[in-house]
Order: C-alpha cells, then sequence, then structure tokens
C-alpha cells in the first residue's frame, strides 16, 4: 500500500512537474526587443516628365531611412513602432516653376488663398532664358522630405491560433498629408497548415495642392498678363513672334479652377489565406479591394491639348526644337494640370509560392494580376533565388518582370484635346513594361554575438536592383537592412 | 473572371487536404527565406515600385494611401 502511495504521488508530481515545463516553455511572440533599420537610395531619369506634359527630365534621387522597434510587451503582445523619413531632389518637380525664381513653388503657402502667393510673386523676378522642360530649376520644389510614424500592436492568443492587430499611421510631405488606422484578424488551422487573414486599413490624405506656376499666378494676378509674374515678360506664339497681350489671341489656362477637393481617401480590404503543401513547400494567396476617392490627380502635372495655340517664354529660335533634349531656353505654357475621375476600384490579386529545393537553394516565387476601373491591367512576375553560400552568408539574385495597359485618360504630350473630359500625361499611367534584376547578400548571426551597446547585430542585407521601362526610364536602387536585438 | 477566382479559391481550399505537417517537421518551412512575404528589407524597393507603376497591393503589405503617388 504504502509502494502505491508513493507512486502515486510521484506520478502526480511528475503530472506537475510536466504541467509547470509545459508553461515555463510556451514560446513568446518575440523573444525580445528588436530594432530593424533599413536605408535606401534610389536614382532614376527617363524622358518622360509628368510635370512638364510628358516631355522632360525624369532625373530624381531619393535617400531614405526607416527605424523600426519592435517590442514584447509581453508573452502574447507586440507593440512596434516605425518612423521613415525620405529626402528627394528632383529635376522635373523642380519645373513647376521652370523659371527658376525665388520662393516659386513651396515656401509655406497652400496655393488656395488670395494674399501670400501673390505677394511673393510680385517680389520675384522671372529668369526667362534658361526655362525648359530638360532644364532643371533651382527653384524650391526641387526637393522636399516625407515623414512617417506608424504604431502597431498584435496580440496572440495563447495557442498562437489567432492573431489581433491593430495600427495607425502619419504621413507628411510639402504638398500632402495622410493619416491611416486599421486592423487584422489572423486564424491558423489544421495545426498551423493553414491561415487565413483579414485586414482592413483607412487613409484620410489631404493635398496641400502645388500647382505649375505659370497656372497659379494667372489666377492669382486676376488673369492679367500684364501684370505679377507676367508682367515685363514676353509670351512667345508658335511662330516665335511677341504676342500682344491686350489682344484676342492671348495664352490662357482652359479652365480658371484647380483642386476643388483636397482630400483623398483610401478604403482598402485584404484577404490571404497560406497554406503548408509539403514539408518543403507552402503557397500564398493574397485579394485585396481597394476604393479610392477624392483628388486622385497630381496638380503638379501640367497638360498640353493639340486644339489649343501653344504659347512660350524664352529663346524664338528653339521653340522648333521644343521636344528636344538639345532644348535648353524655351518653355511652353501649360493648357491646364492634370484631371482624373474623382473615384478608383482596384483589385489586385496575388499569389506567392516558396520552394526550399535543397539546404542550399531555395525558390521564390510570386505571381500578380492587377485591375482597376480607369482602365489599367497590369501583370507582375517575380523570382528570387536564395543561395546559401554559408552557415552565415546568403545570396539573392532576382528578377521582376512587370506590364501593365495604359489608363483610359493617358495620352502622350500634346495629344490629348480639350473636348475630353479627364486627361493626363503622366507615364507612370502609360503602357509600359519593365525589367527589374537584382543582386543581394545577407549576413546572418543568429546568436547576436557582435554588439554596439546593448544591441546584438543578427542580419545584415544589402541588395541592388536595377530597373529598366521600356519607355526609357532607368532606374537603381541600393538598399541596406541591419537587424538588432536587444540583449 | 469571378468563376476565375472561384475556381482558384476552391482549388486551395482543398489543398487543406493535403498532409498535415507536424510543428516538428517544419525546420525547412521556418527558414527565414521560405517566408510568404516580401522581405522587410525590401521596403523602399516596393515604395518606388508603386510609385513608378499603377498596380500596387496583394502582397501583404500596404495597399494604397500615405503618398501622393498612384
Amino acid at each position: 500500500m504504502k509502494k502505491i502511495i508513493i507512486v502515486i504521488v510521484s506520478l502526480v508530481s511528475f503530472v506537475g512537474f510536466s504541467q509547470t515545463t509545459n508553461k515555463e516553455y510556451t514560446k513568446r511572440v518575440l523573444e525580445t526587443a528588436e530594432v530593424d533599420i533599413l536605408s535606401s537610395f534610389y536614382s532614376q531619369d527617363g524622358d518622360n516628365a509628368a510635370v512638364t506634359g510628358g516631355i522632360g527630365t525624369e532625373k530624381l534621387t531619393d535617400l531614405a531611412t526607416s527605424f523600426t522597434v519592435s517590442i514584447p510587451l509581453n508573452d502574447n503582445d507586440v507593440f512596434t513602432v516605425d518612423a521613415t523619413i525620405s529626402a528627394y531632389t528632383s529635376a522635373s518637380s523642380s519645373n513647376l516653376d521652370p523659371f527658376d525664381v525665388s520662393s516659386a513653388s513651396s515656401g509655406g503657402d497652400d496655393d488656395d488663398d488670395d494674399n501670400d502667393k501673390s505677394s511673393a510673386t510680385n517680389s520675384k523676378s522671372l529668369v526667362t532664358n534658361s526655362a525648359s522642360p530638360w532644364v532643371e530649376s533651382s527653384g524650391a520644389s526641387k526637393s522636399d522630405v516625407w515623414t512617417s510614424l506608424s504604431l502597431s500592436y498584435s496580440h496572440s492568443s495563447d495557442d498562437r491560433n489567432t492573431i489581433l492587430g491593430a495600427n495607425a499611421s502619419f504621413a507628411k510631405e510639402y504638398d500632402y498629408t495622410s493619416i491611416g488606422v486599421g486592423g487584422s484578424l489572423t486564424k491558423l488551422f489544421n495545426e498551423k497548415n493553414t491561415e487565413i487573414g483579414l485586414k482592413a486599413n483607412v487613409y484620410l490624405d489631404t493635398w496641400s495642392p502645388v500647382y505649375p506656376t505659370e497656372l497659379d499666378s494667372y489666377l492669382d494676378d486676376n488673369q492679367n498678363l500684364n501684370d505679377g509674374h507676367f508682367e515685363g515678360v514676353d509670351i512667345l506664339d508658335q511662330d516665335g513672334n511677341t504676342i500682344d497681350k491686350n489682344g484676342v489671341n492671348v495664352w490662357s489656362p482652359f479652365k480658371n479652377t484647380l483642386v476643388d477637393n483636397k482630400s483623398r481617401n483610401t478604403y482598402s480590404l485584404s484577404v490571404s489565406f497560406s497554406q503548408i503543401l509539403s514539408k518543403k513547400s507552402q503557397i500564398s494567396l493574397f485579394f485585396d479591394l481597394v476604393k479610392q476617392d477624392g483628388w486622385l490627380a497630381n496638380p503638379m502635372q501640367r497638360v498640353y491639348f493639340s486644339d489649343r495655340d501653344n504659347y512660350y517664354i524664352g529663346n524664338a529660335s528653339s521653340i522648333s526644337n521644343y521636344t528636344s533634349p538639345t532644348n535648353t531656353d524655351v518653355f511652353q505654357l501649360a493648357d491646364d494640370i492634370e484631371r482624373l475621375p474623382d473615384s478608383r476600384l482596384k483589385i489586385p490579386i496575388g499569389v506567392r509560392f516558396n520552394q526550399y529545393i535543397n539546404e542550399v537553394v531555395t525558390l521564390r516565387t510570386y505571381y500578380r494580376y492587377y485591375y482597376d476601373d480607369w482602365g489599367i491591367q497590369s501583370s507582375t512576375a517575380e523570382i528570387e533565388l536564395p543561395i546559401k553560400i554559408s552557415d552565415t552568408f546568403t545570396l539573392y539574385p532576382s528578377y521582376r518582370y512587370y506590364t501593365q495597359t495604359a489608363a483610359d485618360y493617358f495620352a502622350p504630350f500634346e495629344q490629348h484635346t480639350s473636348t475630353e473630359e479627364f486627361y493626363t500625361s503622366d507615364y507612370d499611367l502609360s503602357e509600359f513594361n519593365s525589367n527589374q534584376i537584382g543582386i543581394g547578400f545577407s549576413y546572418t548571426d543568429i546568436f547576436a554575438k557582435r554588439h554596439i551597446w546593448k544591441l546584438g547585430l543578427k542580419s545584415i542585407d544589402i541588395k541592388y536592383n536595377s530597373y529598366k521601362r521600356n519607355t526609357g526610364l532607368k532606374a537603381g536602387i541600393i538598399s541596406a537592412g541591419f537587424k538588432f536585438v536587444m540583449d | 473572371m469571378i468563376k476565375k477566382i472561384s475556381l482558384l479559391l476552391l482549388s486551395l481550399c482543398s489543398l487543406t487536404s493535403c498532409v498535415v505537417v507536424k510543428e516538428y517537421e517544419k525546420v525547412y518551412l521556418n527558414d527565414p527565406d521560405m517566408i510568404l512575404a516580401a522581405k522587410k528589407a525590401n521596403k523602399f524597393v516596393t515604395s518606388f515600385q508603386v510609385y513608378r507603376e499603377a498596380a500596387s497591393g496583394a502582397n501583404g503589405g500596404k495597399s494604397g494611401g500615405g503618398c501622393g503617388c498612384n
């Protein structure tokens, strides 16, 4: 009897020990705080700047850095803060004011009032002999800084089969402000072999519109070509003759109203489905439904109509050579800013399939079909082949092909007519295809032995991508990412 | 279009009948390169694509808003 009692007590204590052990080994969602620092340098050039109506230099550089800190609040909850800053210089946006004047297209004015912009305009002097779509202006609009802060929180259930998330974001650049909120729910089934995710986001964005300087100034100067911005400046016709500003045939914008609705709202619903197919392969399907409304055109982008007379400022002898990159001293006055519908529905569907081939090579693939009600359809195919060259180093060669049809409202420079309701010469909405080739490497130290202060270096990722579009646009981007874990 | 999507969804749902992979058998699936999402290091690459191309979304990340891009 005594032996039986001892055995039972031993078993009970064993069960108790086992339970304690199980609880102790419940894996935390995030073991320790992590810090991700990511930086990139982007450069592009091309000949189809939208700011100058579909022709002109697209030279642009952008330097961006983000800091992401993920903090485990307890076993189940993680709080993440992401701060990003991106600073660009752009030849095309500098040509918002191609006449290279002081405080031209920036300087703290929201361009919708009557006084401050006009007074700035009156105090400036036009430089008319160096304006061209192919020449970068030194005006304030040549550069801008985009900053963003996003906060997110996730809660995982004890069995790790349910994950709830919430996020909020704020982003600001000179002419644009965005506020976003969202929530997500992820459920795992089938011994975590199947995962279904739902995500909803709302972005309430606001324009502080900035316009091509001639359009803005004309309206600010009470449509008077003898005052303010245009005072003392010769305007030329197609033949290079100086027009009589008090005559009948004079330049004027096609419309006397610019942005009348400064909001741009985006509502998105995302559904994802992931499935483990075998011990070495898995697949995921993504489906988004995105509805946008508000001012969806970019007020910085000029449009020129083929059925309206052309007028210029600058060197008359260069007019015949206007669309050539050799034109450095004449600029055509815009007919209007681009106009696009105030509603857009986007439906992208994506599939991702990954295959672990062997201990050296992994296959990562992605395909997306995209449709929207502006007439654009596109396909994106991407392949990446991570190659482990040692325990700590991996190479990442990749290739991406992208193709899209043109928006119903796109036409090149001087090919729209003023009878159209909507129009743009933005080549990002044209028909094109692009090829992107990338190579990168990563260094991973799972034990994070190297330290900076209390942060252990867990991984370094460096990657370069070269991007070429059949419209002539070329771009390159180099990124470097560092992941640290807190001791 | 809807028919094709429905067929694809049905096909994927049927995959749940595949052999269930146990937690201890997921060593290859847990490899960092097997993650079913774009890598964090590609964040700015995705950003420039969103600016330069009309299509966006359906990659597990952001699908609009936050910038004056398309």
